[in-house]
């Protein structure tokens, strides 16, 4: 057993050299199909970067009458704060909106004369709220609405965010979508045209598989190489993949940051979620691999 | 060694290829199988080597009765017999030597017999010079008798035959003959398919002769009559 192994495995590699144009195309069409479902990847986590940039500047503004207590002001703020839907509250309070209004109103030194002139500060608290999802704001408006806590409330700040919200949800369900049917298309038509290049790369041993076979080879020993190099075909297209994606991340990144804001970075991102990511791809490659070669071995094995 | 009884083998739908065929062949027996084209001689060969299962019938090699051979068993069986074909391709990516070494590493033979085997065979075919090269790079005569030192090297009681000199020419079939004649002498039971009258003739063996899947005819020290 363990002379038969090791000769399957000097067998699998004695192929792999000699038939080296052959085993270069398979080695070619894996790589672009890993290259490919990363490229997916890379635009999965662009698209959502881009939605959550965008979500995250949508909140709620409710500014409350300039009489109501701070008290009740942060009873609001608690009661919103336990909401399922909520994510933050922030309070700002009657001092801090005159301090904004005047750091806002700076050049207008006749505006900035007038509200000092009133002693007492007409500007009423107000807290700004984010919901965990852009969906959710509508039942939060819906709560505020409430007598209960209109009465308090001076104005609220959100129907001018409600169609942009709207468009976002829209977005972001077709995006979603749109990424799951192209994976699955392009997952399908990897499948496809990798399992033919095995049937072909295999195609071309069948007599050798029938020598094999009438001189009395078990189906092992036939399938073994076959197999063995499945696996090292899986392995060596990902590391030539990781080869190909780290450069084109690094050249990518500077203009993705520019795009998404903030501090989005897609190496990091590949960095962090690497055993995740390649690990899959890795399987999914061997495994496919393994299949193919085992099917398409099968038929001349059958001697 | 090799016993058919009442073997028939029908091929969908309804091509007779053997029909009844009742054969018995002694150990170290030299046999010529003749026939015209399509009479069933391939199809005897196959059913040795359990390429193909009979209808009906039985059929013992060996004292084993291989005829519900079970898929397991069958690699156990082709290792005690050696097949030589007219076009039975040596492996093109390995060389002389690998391809004649490939049927005792199949056989799980260790490396160091295997060593000390395959050049003592390549020199009974007389190919211990091309050792080296590659199938492409030899003569017709040379695969063949690179095919018959693969067929040889684990030593089989058994070694078919089945037009091994199809394509060659008088000199090379001279020799491929010459060759299986040796192969005879040392105790090894031969079963040689063949279309060549000289060959048969020249043997000065047992010659079986079918027609239509049947036996018309079996003589010691046959010739080729048709
Ligand atoms: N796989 C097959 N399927 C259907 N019919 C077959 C098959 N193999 C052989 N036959 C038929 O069986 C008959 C016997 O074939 P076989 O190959 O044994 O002939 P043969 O004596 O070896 O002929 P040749 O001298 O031309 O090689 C022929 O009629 C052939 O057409
Ligand atoms: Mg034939």
């Amino acid at each position: 057993m363990f002379a038969s192994t090791f000769r399957v495995t000097k067998f699998a590699l004695q192929d792999f050299f000699r038939n080296f144009w052959l085993s270069l195309v398979t080695l070619t069409i894996l790589v672009l199909a890993l290259v490919t479902v990363n490229l997916l990847v890379i635009f999965n986590v662009v698209a959502k970067t881009a939605i959550n940039t965008i979500e995250d500047k949508v909140d709620i503004s409710i500014y409350f009458k300039s009489e109501i207590s701070e008290d009740q002001v942060m009873n609001v703020q608690k009661y919103i704060q336990g909401l399922a839907q909520v994510k933050s509250v922030d309070y700002i309070s009657k001092e801090q909106a005159l301090e904004n209004f005047k750091n806002k109103h700076q050049d207008n030194p006749k505006i900035i004369q007038s509200v000092e002139e009133i002693e007492k500060n007409p500007l009423g608290a107000s807290l700004i709220i984010k919901a965990k999802n852009s969906s959710d704001y509508p039942a939060v408006l819906d709560i505020l609405q409430t007598p209960q806590y209109n009465n308090l409330i001076e104005s609220k700040d959100f129907d001018d965010h409600k169609t942009v919200i709207e468009k976002i949800n829209g977005i972001t369900q077709k995006v979603g979508r749109s990424v799951i049917i192209i994976a699955l298309v392009f997952a399908l038509i990897s499948i496809l045209i990798i399992f033919n290049a095995i049937r072909m790369a295999i195609y071309t041993h069948r007599e050798e598989i029938f020598a094999m076979k009438l001189i009395g080879a078990t189906d092992w020993f036939v399938e073994g190489p076959f197999l063995l190099q499945g696996v090292i075909f899986g392995i060596m297209s990902m590391v030539i993949t990781l080869l190909i994606l780290y450069p084109l991340l690094g050249f990518i990144r500077p203009y993705l940051q520019l795009i998404l804001e903030g501090d989005f970075n897609i190496v990091k991102y590949f960095n962090q979620n690497f055993l995740l990511i390649f690990g899959l791809e890795l399987l999914g490659a061997i495994l496919l691999n393994l299949i193919s070669s085992y099917i398409a071995v099968k038929r001349y094995v059958k001697v | 060694m090799i016993q058919f009884k009442k073997i028939s083998k029908i091929f969908y739908p309804k091509t007779v290829a053997v029909k009844d065929i009742n054969l018995s062949i002694r150990p170290k027996e030299f046999v010529s199988i003749v026939g015209q084209s399509g009479a069933g001689k391939s199809t005897l060969i196959k059913l040795l080597t359990s390429q193909l299962k009979p209808n009906s019938g039985q059929i013992i090699v060996g004292g084993w009765d291989i005829t519900d051979i079970k898929a397991k068993e069958i690699p156990l069986l082709r290792r005690q017999i050696g097949v030589v074909y007219q076009d039975f391709k040596l492996l093109p990516s390995k060389n002389i030597y690998e391809n004649v070494a490939f049927a005792l590493e199949v056989c799980g033979v260790p490396n160091k017999r295997i060593n000390s085997v395959v050049p003592q065979v390549l020199k009974i075919v007389g190919l211990k010079e091309k050792a080296g090269h590659y199938p492409d790079q030899i003569s017709g005569g040379e695969i063949q008798r690179a095919a018959i030192a693969r067929a040889l090297v684990h030593r089989p009681k058994i070694l078919l035959a089945d037009e091994p000199t199809g394509n060659l020419d008088s000199l090379n079939t001279k020799d491929i003959i010459d060759l299986l004649l040796k192969i005879n002498e040392f105790g090894t039971t031969i079963m040689l398919v063949t279309h060549n009258k000289d060959v048969v003739n020249r043997i000065k063996k047992r010659v079986v002769l079918m027609d239509h899947g049947e036996i018309i005819s079996d003589q010691e020290e046959g010739k080729y009559i048709l």
